[in-house]
């Protein structure tokens, strides 16, 4: 293993169309690289560890994909690709596609936003874990051990409040990353001696206004009535929750942030940047700056940068005409061809003795189903990685009683990636058929 | 779209008005509340429990316990799914042996749909009480620009907060807006923003001036065409903002891009020159209106946040100017500009995108330029050569001279209005927080709240901090605290009518036509407790409307009435609909509606001119969609003026653009989508949702059908006409006006338009003149949808039937003189529900 040259850092290099990075290079991201004693996958102040970390990568988009061309006719092994599937030709054993899964709810764009949950969250109140997505599920059991507990990215909005996927316990939902810029500052700009003191003092500032307004809140309380203080209980949450975060940015804050090894990014659109943000979530996990991202393609993913002048919504209701069907492909297309770049990135990056594709689960699909109908059942699935056995088409049923959840597939999702629990959101049990080795 | 998660469909509220007689055929069957469920239980059990019943439960469901009336979720979905399943014809399936009369069905699908939609209402009331309702973004920007007295016009602490929780598009309903942690997280970084940007200044700001004559680069894509036309003597202006490419729209001047060196006011005097305004080519080439003189504009742009020729998220117009043509002259502006910003000159009615437009000049006037350029190729030169030898429409900037701060205030007015003169110690530190606590809170600070401040005081200043920062700090902790985050309105438990004490009404009125805090005025009256006479209440309610400030209740209430807010969303195509852009029609439509609103305020007019009216206020662009291109002159094309339609096609709400566009979905029109807005907006009778297995049905806009005979199928279809002959007539009027409201009389391929329909009494139209008429006999269904909005607004919270009551006083007091605006207005803030918790 080499130590890291300057010749070597010259070779970091940023493209219009994304980060390259060589394969052995990586693996000279040694503890010294990093800086002061930080090692990947070790709490600060502990050794690193011996296993690599699992992780977790969630991909959706707004409006699904067109059906004839994303599901295959064939099931099993080595079926024949669709034309949507082709960009994954190389990957086709590094993969399973689902049909036929779906979480059982209606709504079209009203329900999108239950791709990760399984629950919509108008019904979220009544239940036990709110409407929480598997990646903020996963996200609670990290515990400090990664600077970022997640990393949510994407587009902010969209029709109907666009893709929101990623939902908290008490029913919020997460807001994303959306420019490469930013996501690029928040792992890699560091601070100095001087910014760290500072901040120091800041989270004591925060602190010090926490303790003061907790104190106002339960003064408020006694003056309200029963519906006003159970609104007041999500202001209480909320306190909770930024201690929590103040308290875990307070312990990371003398951690150096890891070197980027590549220029800052500048923002273009988000089409032209869908590839910089992958190569920077590859990037965040390989330095395990966190190990569960999500990425929403909504809203402000637009047809222009791809030469298409139509709006996507407009073609995405489709309506059987050709010309419209060709258009829509091509937005679908380019969204492939980016996850397969992901998943490139992935596999030649090397994380102990696997490949990073081996270590981390790449979900990948919608909580649209038919977007021409306004549909939210027989979902587009893509499970990637992550140590299971892949290269089938695993079709379950679309009707009747042997319906499957797709919160059983989260749930086999959550065991593997080491969240000891026996449910999630709707399940029935973890996906009977596929599992790890 | 509709955004309505579960079914709400009033009937008997629609048949109530309606009042008249209809055809049986028709009209829905009026039964009594109390036998639903008995006739229900009846229909499940004789043709629904056999396979769904004890014996057998097919599809995992079961319907011989249905537990009606609907009390929650789970059977309001189970009566969502039987309504679904019958509308579309699923079930009974095709074997079943026993099946219901044809003419059984319609009804229990009516019973089932109101007990649906009253189970709804029971599970999302709010027992017709506020819930504690915290300020939405612009509340809290608009609170925060007054309690600091500060200039924010490009300072927006609230930018990366999450969006509000709207409930039926009012994004000001107490239970549907949220706090999470993501929230409160951005409130203490935005209070630490403001406070320090507030109070922070520690020396007065000198006057300086800059002068700038020369060396005008300006992009990166002009350098080269301009070094070598002019050498950069001077900036030049192409288009305007709605370019794809960004060349030549915003001008900075890249020598002062680190922007002025303090928050102040600046003179900006700039030697400007319009050029061929006439020119030799096709004006749509451009797709400008070469009647109209140049228009030169300034937006402030931070070089911190991107490149300064390109868009920025916060670009406030900062002024604007018209430009004569002929020789050079000096022009003045007076702007607000914060530290860092520098300012940018933008061209409002320049070209569409001028980079199109050099290759397309030089070939279709090839002999107009000289011999040896006419093959010059790449964009590159050919910007060279249209620049030099042609006549391109354009703002030339010769001299800039910037001066500022003007008389800028020390202490700043910030300072002065919090700091006062208290001395900074203690005893000093403990009164400003006192008083600063107590317009914060908007009612006097509790002495525990004090304390509680001054321990942040205490503790900064243990930890080494100035008493001056510490106090800072401390009104820091002020901002977070939920006595300022939400709208407090205590309950007293010995006074059962659950009045509102006079500091929360006062709050409530501000908030309502302001948007933001009680002013000293309003203050002093809550604090001596008047306000809570109604003669005083209704005095200041008029000053509060009359003043420029409730500009904020009109923007705010057109925005989530009209769904305006979401005007842009569905942008039209741009290849389309060019003049959208080219003339900033989006803004235009906006600021018309809200133009016609604000009028009928202050002209206290009837709310009726909302469904007709012979007149609108635009401007010149506006006016050329509306096929009156001459009717605003050229030089005062900017501006708005009331313009009077000679015929009744356009007027009211029903011929604005805004509505036209909102409801459109910017690449073809929906009689659907525009037939759901009326019902909804107009009438305050929304339809239910499809069910949601009916396939979209997407318009053919290539072939020789219309709309109208694609969407046969709604009438064909027993179980659809049901509520398809309430929505698509008034669609199919509508559809003659195009994406952006542009009227038309054919479609593509010269199919023609048909508008006639009828409304779900029976009674016909022919087009839009007709269905204006008909809406004006439904005047009064009209006026109770818009109080019943102007009080959800008004209160925060959604109307319930326990306050049909008061809705109905208003209605009846006002019906005489037609339901003035401003009256009604009025009568809102007098009301019962306005006045109670």
């Amino acid at each position: 293993m080499k130590a890291p040259t300057p010749e070597m850092n010259r070779r970091f290099f940023l493209r219009t169309t994304g980060l390259t990075l060589a394969l052995p290079l990586l693996e000279s991201l040694t503890p010294r690289a990093l800086g002061n004693g930080l090692a990947l996958g070790a709490q600060p102040g502990n050794a690193i560890a011996a296993t690599r970390p699992r992780r977790m990568v969630c991909v959706g988009n707004m409006l699904g994909f067109y059906q004839p061309e994303f599901f295959p006719t064939q099931t099993g092994r080595n079926y024949a690709l669709p034309s949507l599937l082709q960009p994954l030709a190389p990957h086709q054993n590094d993969f399973t596609l689902f049909s036929g899964l779906d979480h059982g709810i209606k709504g079209g764009h009203f329900a999108i936003h239950s791709f990760l949950s399984g629950i919509r969250s108008m019904d979220a109140k009544s239940m036990p874990e709110g409407n929480i997505s598997v990646d903020q599920r996963a996200a609670e059991t990290i515990g400090g051990a990664t600077r970022f507990s997640s990393l949510t990215l994407g587009s902010q909005e969209g029709l109907h409040g666009g893709c929101m996927m990623c939902w908290t316990r008490s029913g919020t939902r997460v807001p994303p990353i959306s420019t490469p810029k930013e996501l690029f500052r928040k792992l890699f700009a560091s601070d100095n001696s001087s910014d760290i003191a500072r901040s120091s003092d800041q989270f004591d500032l925060k602190s010090s206004i926490l303790d003061a307004v907790h104190g106002d809140a339960k003064s408020l309380t006694r003056q309200l009535g029963n519906r006003d203080r159970e609104k007041l209980d999500e202001y209480f949450t909320s306190l909770r929750d930024v201690e929590k975060q103040i308290a875990l940015r307070r312990q990371w804050a003398h951690v150096p942030k890891p070197p980027a090894g590549i220029p800052e990014p500048k923002n273009t659109n988000f089409v032209s940047d869908l590839p910089v943000l992958y190569d920077l979530i590859a990037l965040a996990l390989q330095t395990d700056s966190t190990r569960i991202a999500t990425l929403e393609i909504g809203g402000d993913f637009v047809g222009g940068p791809l030469g298409i002048s139509r709006d996507y919504h407009s073609l995405s209701h489709h309506g059987q005409a050709q010309d419209n069907i060709d258009d829509l492909l091509k937005l679908e297309h380019y969204q492939m061809v980016q996850f397969a770049r992901f998943l490139d990135k992935l596999k030649s990056i090397q994380d102990g003795d696997r490949s990073l594709l081996d270590h981390t689960q790449v979900l990948f699909g919608s909580g649209m189903g038919n977007a021409n109908a306004h549909t939210n059942s027989n979902l587009p699935i893509i499970l990637a990685g992550g140590g299971f056995p892949h290269g089938e088409h695993r079709a379950y049923p679309t009707e009747g009683y042997d319906r499957v959840p797709l919160s059983n597939l989260y749930l086999t999702m959550l065991q593997q990636f080491g969240v000891e629990t026996d449910r999630f959101s709707v399940s029935s049990g973890t996906l009977r058929g596929f599992g790890s080795v | 779209m509709v955004a309505r998660p579960l079914r709400i469909l009033f009937l008997f509220l629609l048949a109530s008005l309606l009042g008249g007689a209809s055809t049986r055929a028709q009209e829905q069957i009026e039964a009594p509340p109390f036998a639903l469920p008995e006739a229900i239980q009846q229909f499940l059990a004789d043709y629904c429990v056999t396979c769904h019943g004890p014996k057998k439960q097919k599809g995992e469901r079961r319907l011989d316990g249905l537990s009606l009336p609907v009390e929650d979720h789970e059977t309001l979905l189970t009566v969502q799914e039987i309504i679904d399943v019958l509308t579309l014809g699923d079930m009974p399936p095709e074997e079943a042996k026993v099946r219901p009369p044809e003419s059984a069905v319609p009804d229990i699908i009516a019973h089932l749909t109101q007990l649906a939609s009253a189970g709804h209402e029971r599970l999302v009331s709010t027992g017709g009480e506020s819930v504690l309702r915290r300020l939405n973004r612009r509340e809290y920007l608009n609170t925060i620009g007054d309690l600091f007295d500060l200039n924010m016009t490009m300072f927006d602490p609230t930018m990366s907060f999450p969006r509000d929780q709207t409930s039926e598009h009012m994004d000001n309903i107490g239970d549907a807006l949220r706090t999470s942690g993501h929230l409160l997280a951005q409130y203490l970084d935005a209070a630490d923003h403001v406070v320090e940007k507030a109070l922070g200044a520690t020396r007065p700001p000198p006057e300086q001036t800059w002068h700038f004559n020369d060396n005008f680069a300006q992009q990166p894509e002009l350098r080269y065409a301009h070094t070598r036309v002019h050498d950069n003597q001077f900036m030049v202006l192409y288009e305007g903002a709605e370019s794809v490419r960004h060349e030549g729209g915003y001008g900075p001047i890249l020598a002062f891009a680190a922007g002025v060196p303090a928050d102040g006011y600046y003179e900006i005097r700039v030697k400007a020159e319009a050029l061929n305004r006439v020119h030799p080519y096709d004006p749509k080439i451009f797709h400008s209106d070469p009647a109209q003189p140049f228009r030169l504009g300034i937006v402030p742009g931070q070089a911190l946040v991107g490149p300064l020729h390109e868009p920025q998220p916060i670009q406030p117009q900062l002024g604007e100017v018209v430009v004569n043509d002929g020789p050079p002259a000096w022009y003045t502006f007076r702007v607000w500009l914060d530290r860092g910003f520098t300012p940018r000159f933008t061209f409002p009615n320049g070209a569409l995108s001028i980079r199109d437009t050099y290759g397309k000049v030089l070939r279709l006037y090839n002999d107009q330029f000289p011999a040896e350029v006419r093959d010059t190729q790449g964009i590159v030169q050919l910007r060279a050569v249209v620049m030099r030898h042609g006549f391109l429409p354009q703002l030339r900037l010769h001299e800039i001279a910037i001066r500022g701060p003007l008389d800028a205030l020390w202490p700043t007015a910030s300072q002065q209005r919090i700091l006062g003169d208290h001395a900074c110690d203690l005893p000093g530190i403990r009164k400003t927080l006192t008083t600063f606590a107590t317009r914060a809170y908007r009612r006097p600070v509790q002495s525990d709240e004090v304390d509680r401040l001054m321990q942040v005081v205490t503790t900064r200043i243990a930890a080494g901090h100035s008493p001056a920062q510490a106090l800072m700090d401390g009104i820091k902790a002020a901002l977070c605290s939920p006595a300022f985050l939400y709208l407090v309105e205590p309950v007293d438990a010995a006074a059962p009518s659950r009045e509102l004490d006079a500091y929360a009404l006062a709050s409530r009125l501000s908030y309502f036509l302001w948007s933001s805090m009680p002013d000293e005025a309003l203050f002093a009256a809550a604090a001596d407790g008047s306000l809570l006479e109604p003669a005083v209440l209704a005095q200041h309610t008029r000053r509060l409307l009359a003043s420029s400030r409730a500009d904020t209740f009109v923007h705010s209430f057109t925005d989530a009435w009209l769904n305006l807010r979401n005007l842009g969303d569905m942008a039209p195509d741009r290849s389309t609909f060019p003049d959208y852009y080219a003339r900033n029609l989006e803004q235009s439509m906006k600021q018309e509606t809200r133009l016609f609103t604000r009028d009928l305020l202050d002209r206290n007019e009837s709310i009726i001119r909302f469904l007709d009216a012979d007149y609108t206020f635009a401007n010149r662009d506006l006016a050329q969609l509306y096929d009156q291109p001459d009717a605003i002159p050229g030089a005062a094309a900017h501006q708005f003026h009331r313009l009077n339609f000679p015929d009744p096609r356009r007027g009211g709400l029903l011929g604005q653009a805004s509505v036209l566009t909102v409801s459109a979905n910017g690449v073809e029109t929906s009689p659907v989508t525009r037939g759901v807005w009326l019902l909804e907006n107009i009438l305050g009778s929304p339809p239910a949702p499809p069910p949601d297995d009916v396939p979209a049905i997407d318009p053919d806009i290539r072939g020789a059908k219309s709309i109208r005979e694609i969407l046969i199928k709604h009438r064909d279809t027993p179980a659809c006409f049901e509520c398809h002959r309430k929505i698509d007539p008034p669609g199919f009027a509508l559809e003659s006006f195009d994406p952006i409201g542009r009227w038309r009389t054919h479609y593509r391929k010269n199919v023609p338009i048909e508008t006639e329909g009828e409304l779900f009494n029976g009674t016909a139209f022919t087009d839009v003149v007709g269905l204006k008429r008909l809406l004006l006999e439904r005047k009064d269904q009209f006026a109770h949808m818009f109080v019943d909005r102007l009080m959800t607004y008004a209160c925060g919270r959604r109307m319930e039937a326990i306050d049909r009551a008061a809705i109905d006083a208003i209605l009846h007091s006002t019906a005489a003189s037609d339901y003035p605006l401003a009256d009604l207005v009025a009568q809102v803030a007098l009301s019962q529900p306005f006045r109670t918790n």
